[in-house]
């Protein structure tokens, strides 16, 4: 210990040179545990604080990690089964984005038509009636007149959206049944869902071809 | 520590180890992360942000609003992020891809920015941004500099860009206060600052067990794929090909973003709060 | 070897690099200081020096985190290890004038950050708010200053060596290499996206762990037993520590990311290395509890050093938890821990070696032992002032933030009180660090020759007595 005790605060006075303290430093690494056959406790408490410490590390990162995988985001996930709680699609909101992103420039928010020109889908008889006329129409398009609510309608052709040939839009089954299940549910309408294997069903059924006419589609039931 | 080669391989070690488990293996897993294909709308997301906005990126990093502002949305039941509509899901790594210079932030003095152009119940539009930067308020400071105050011709009007001020802020009689390009550019960051699109790995997980089959009401009513396999381009090739989501029902919610807080923040909350890792 | 006197040649030779480093450094404290005031003011007034570009709050607060760690840590703690590897070398320091240039460089690169960071030129990551083009010349100067003190290590007399010299070598050894692999990835050849943030975490969190903390312990395990006159308790199991802290330090790199836009595995693996970390805490704490006994200025800083280290690190586990990291994430109390341990633990660490060393490398006692009595009453009472005004303004804040009725506009007003006695710790700290200044300047300059040199009591040639 040092002589005079360190009670002046302008100089803290050293105990030990640097060459005593590295002495006893390098003794006292030197030591065994268990000089003199005394049993330390100290190691067995490191030892268990350390292994208690590895064993909170490894449960911790089996739970909470998410098995490492780049896609989980929340700490609470298990994928060890299932998969991501993907919802299904809700047929009906994707129906009506795709009909406000196109359809509505010509029959209107509110399914209405422009008198002359574009035919109302609203109580229109071809929306509600059987789905494999509807179906082609969106998927082949239009030639010629078609009567709606006994109005004729010639003076713009209906676009081709599926995927045949001649089609600028290639509208997936999927896209072209939630855009029919949407409209035939809507503005009053009360008909069927229309389900993308009926779409796929009935591309398959006509093959690739050009624009439909009315009398071809009232030949489908 | 008797040898000295011993010891500096010793530490270069460990430096890399720390080095090459977080840095390097979080990029083999985000540094190829690309953007989302979305059939329906036909449109990747995120979007590029616009040379103005990117600009104001840099204004935003310069001014330091990263001091008092985050941009992460934390997940449904870790605090109350949804609650305060400032998103609907968490953040994911994917939102950030297209953004030169991520500002994440580290602290809530001001409200969480990274869905301020979607923000509930309603967001606010430039006018409302420039003049809460012009005037500040009880926690955030005024920013005055990014304006100057321009002198009005004799009978003039004031200028498209002068902001409408009213009260103790009124510019006195013949002058106008008029955003810099800078105040402009930031604006224009803020307003593209979205975070609405749901990627399928920020839907929330569903747990293995039916613990929590009603977990994730949150995720059904937006615009994702019902075949996870497919779509989810990123997944680092692990997510199971397992049958979509079963116990899952299609909400009657149509709109692209729920609104009303879900249940799911209680629910996620339970498993994490009980575990005996708290 | 200091055999007879405690005046070693190592400190008389070794005069001029370490004078310089201390000089700037305690010169950075002080103008740390007045910018975290302002900055502290304006977290309770906002319309505080608003009208000025260069002093607005977002980037007050990076000036204030530069000029405290680059400035004042990076000065002082390079000192002191570079001393301490000097005296337990045995000899001299070679490369002087290394460390002379170097230091140079380094504070004319952190004044260049700070003129930088006040333009704008802030890169917006926590603790690497440096501009990007000083970043290089950092890289250099540190390096620079490293090189005695490496060379110290490698040629030191004795094979065996003692604590405090592992730790100054890895804080010398490593530092460079950190920053060259952040300034790398994230401004020579940046990575995309939310790699950026977790980069800018993993450096944050090796620079606090594998060369901040290693500089304050190697002070730390010096002065104590030097002063102490005792072996460190438990010793043998010292290694252990420094390993657990240099291999699991960087692993934290994810702390701050919770809940954040990252796979959830880097933030877990952060949480379980804070867990882990907390081993080598038991083992400082086990080795170095001397101190709280101790008698002497030098001791007593580390004394509190000590606690507020151990304090810090239990908090940091504990916060890094997620069910408390809900309350606590992105509050002031995140500012709190950081406080913790930057001033309460490394700082006050490298006050305590300041105290100590100044004296051997002047020659000369310290001038008033009235400034000293006044730092150490300021410093420990403007920590837990600070601490815990920043704590409870983090509570009302963190209240206000999970109701989600209630505004910001709110949360700032109720907060207020509390921030303005966080204002009142910083302007009680500032004037610590005068305090020190003040001191520091007449003793170094020998301004008044009244004193008489310093009489310092031979110690015993060798300790033989065990702890």
């Amino acid at each position: 210990m040092s002589g005079k005790p360190n009670r002046d605060p302008r100089l803290d006075q050293a105990a030990v040179s640097d060459e005593g303290l590295l002495d006893i430093h390098e003794r006292q690494l030197g030591r065994h545990p268990d000089d003199g056959a005394r049993y330390r406790l100290l190691p067995i408490g490191i030892l268990f604080t350390l292994s208690a410490l590895i064993l909170f590390s490894g449960t911790y990162l089996n739970r909470y990690t998410g098995h490492y995988n780049a896609s989980i985001f929340d700490e609470n996930a298990k994928p060890t089964a299932g998969g991501p709680a993907v919802a299904k699609l809700d047929p009906v909101a994707v129906g009506r984005s795709a009909y406000g992103g196109t359809c509505v420039t010509c029959h209107q928010p509110t399914g209405a038509g422009m008198p002359g020109i574009y035919p109302p889908l609203a109580g229109s008889e071809w929306v509600n009636g059987p789905s494999s006329r509807v179906i082609r129409i969106v998927l082949y398009g239009l030639k010629g007149d078609i009567h709606v609510k006994g109005q004729a309608f010639n003076a713009a052709a209906m676009p081709v959206f599926g995927k045949v040939t001649g089609s600028a839009y290639n509208w997936s089954d999927e896209k072209i049944a939630a855009v029919l299940t949407y409209v035939r549910q809507e503005w009053g309408n009360k008909a069927d869902p229309v389900s993308a294997d009926e779409v796929a069903a009935a591309r398959n059924a006509t093959g690739d071809r050009r624009e439909m006419s009315e009398a071809e589609l009232e030949q489908i039931k | 520590m008797k040898s000295n080669l011993i010891f500096f391989i010793g530490l270069f070690a460990a430096l890399g180890i720390s080095w090459a488990g977080i840095v390097l293996g979080s990029n083999a897993q985000l540094g190829s992360l690309a953007p989302f294909y979305d059939e329906t709308d036909g449109a990747t997301y995120p979007q590029w942000m616009s040379g103005s906005a990117a600009q104001g990126q840099l204004v935003y990093r310069d001014l330091g609003c990263y001091a008092c502002h985050t941009q992460q949305v934390r997940r449904p039941g870790f605090g109350s992020d949804q609650q305060r509509g400032w998103g609907d899901r968490q953040s994911v790594a994917r939102d950030y891809i297209y953004q030169p210079a991520p500002q994440l932030g580290w602290s809530r003095v001001g409200p969480d920015l990274a869905n301020l152009a979607d923000r509930k119940p309603s967001a606010p539009d430039s006018e409302d941004l420039l003049r809460m930067l012009y005037s500040g308020s009880a926690g955030m400071p005024p920013y005055r500099f990014l304006f100057v105050e321009r002198r009005l011709g004799a009978g003039a009007q004031p200028s498209q860009a002068a902001l409408k001020l009213t009260g103790s802020l009124e510019p006195k009689a013949g002058l106008e206060i008029v955003p810099t390009p800078r105040a402009e550019a930031l604006v224009a960051y803020l307003l593209s600052l979205t975070t609405s699109y749901t990627y399928p790995e920020a839907v929330p997980f569903k747990p293995a067990k039916s613990e929590g089959a009603a977990a994730a009401p949150s995720s059904t009513a937006a615009p994702v794929r019902a075949t996870p396999a497919p779509a989810a381009p990123a997944a680092a090739g692990t997510t199971p090909p397992a049958a979509p989501a079963t116990g899952v029902s299609p909400a009657p919610a149509s709109a692209k973003a729920a609104a009303a807080p879900t249940p799911s923040p209680t629910v996620t909350a339970t498993p994490g709060s009980t575990g005996g890792a708290k | 070897m200091t055999t007879r006197g405690e005046y070693s040649p190592v400190d008389g030779a070794s005069r001029w690099p370490l004078l310089l480093l201390l000089v700037k450094g305690i010169g950075w404290l002080v103008v740390a200081g007045i910018l975290a005031l302002v900055a502290s003011i304006q977290l309770h007034t906002p319309g505080f020096m608003a009208g000025c570009p260069l002093l607005t709050y977002g980037r007050t607060v990076v000036l204030a985190e530069t000029a405290f760690v680059y400035g004042w840590l990076g000065n002082a703690g390079l000192a002191l290890a570079l001393w301490a590897l000097g005296r337990l070398a045995g000899e001299p320091l070679r490369a002087q004038n290394w460390a002379i240039g170097g230091a140079i460089f380094w504070n004319l690169a952190v004044f260049g950050a700070l003129v930088g960071v006040a333009l704008g030129d802030a890169t917006g990551f926590e603790l690497l708010g440096l501009p990007r083009y000083v970043q290089l010349m950092m890289f250099f100067s540190y390096s620079a200053v490293a090189v005695p003190g490496l060379l110290a290590w490698n040629g030191r007399l004795r094979r065996v060596s003692f604590a405090s010299q592992w730790y100054a070598a890895a804080a010398l050894f490593l530092f460079p290499w950190i920053l060259s692999i952040a300034h790398v990835m994230l401004f020579a050849a940046p990575v995309h996206g939310v790699l950026q943030p977790i980069v800018a975490g993993w450096y944050a969190q090796s620079a606090w762990t594998l060369w901040l903390a290693p500089l304050a312990l190697s002070v730390a395990y010096y002065v104590v037993p030097k002063v102490t006159g005792r072996v460190l308790p438990s010793y043998e199991f010292a290694a252990l520590g420094f390993w657990c802290l240099i291999f699991i330090g960087g692993l934290t790199g994810g702390r701050h990311l919770l809940g954040g836009p990252v796979p959830a595995w880097i933030p877990s693996v952060a949480v379980v290395s804070c867990a882990l970390l907390l081993f080598h805490t038991f083992i400082v704490i086990l080795n170095l509890r001397g101190a709280f006994t101790g008698e002497g200025i030098a001791v007593k800083f580390i004394a509190f050093g000590l606690a507020a280290y151990a304090v810090g690190a239990v908090g940091d586990a504990l916060t890094s938890l997620h069910g408390i990291a809900t309350y606590t994430q992105f509050t002031h109390f995140d500012e709190a821990q950081r406080q913790l341990a930057l001033y309460g633990a490394a700082s006050t660490f490298l006050f305590g070696g300041i105290y100590y060393a100044l004296p051997r490398i002047t020659g000369k006692a310290w001038f008033s032992p009235g400034l000293v009595r006044a730092h150490l009453v300021l410093s420990i009472c403007g920590i837990l002032l600070l601490v815990g005004s920043l704590t409870v303004a983090s509570v009302t804040q963190s209240q206000g933030i999970l109701d989600s009725k209630v505004s910001f506009q709110e949360i700032a007003h109720n907060s207020r009180p509390w921030l303005m006695s966080a204002t009142f710790a910083q302007t009680v700290l500032l004037l610590g660090n005068i305090a020190l200044l003040a001191n520091f300047y007449a003793t170094a300059c020998e301004i008044l020759k009244i004193s008489a040199p310093a009489a310092f009591n031979p110690p015993p040639a060798v300790e033989t007595r065990a702890s």
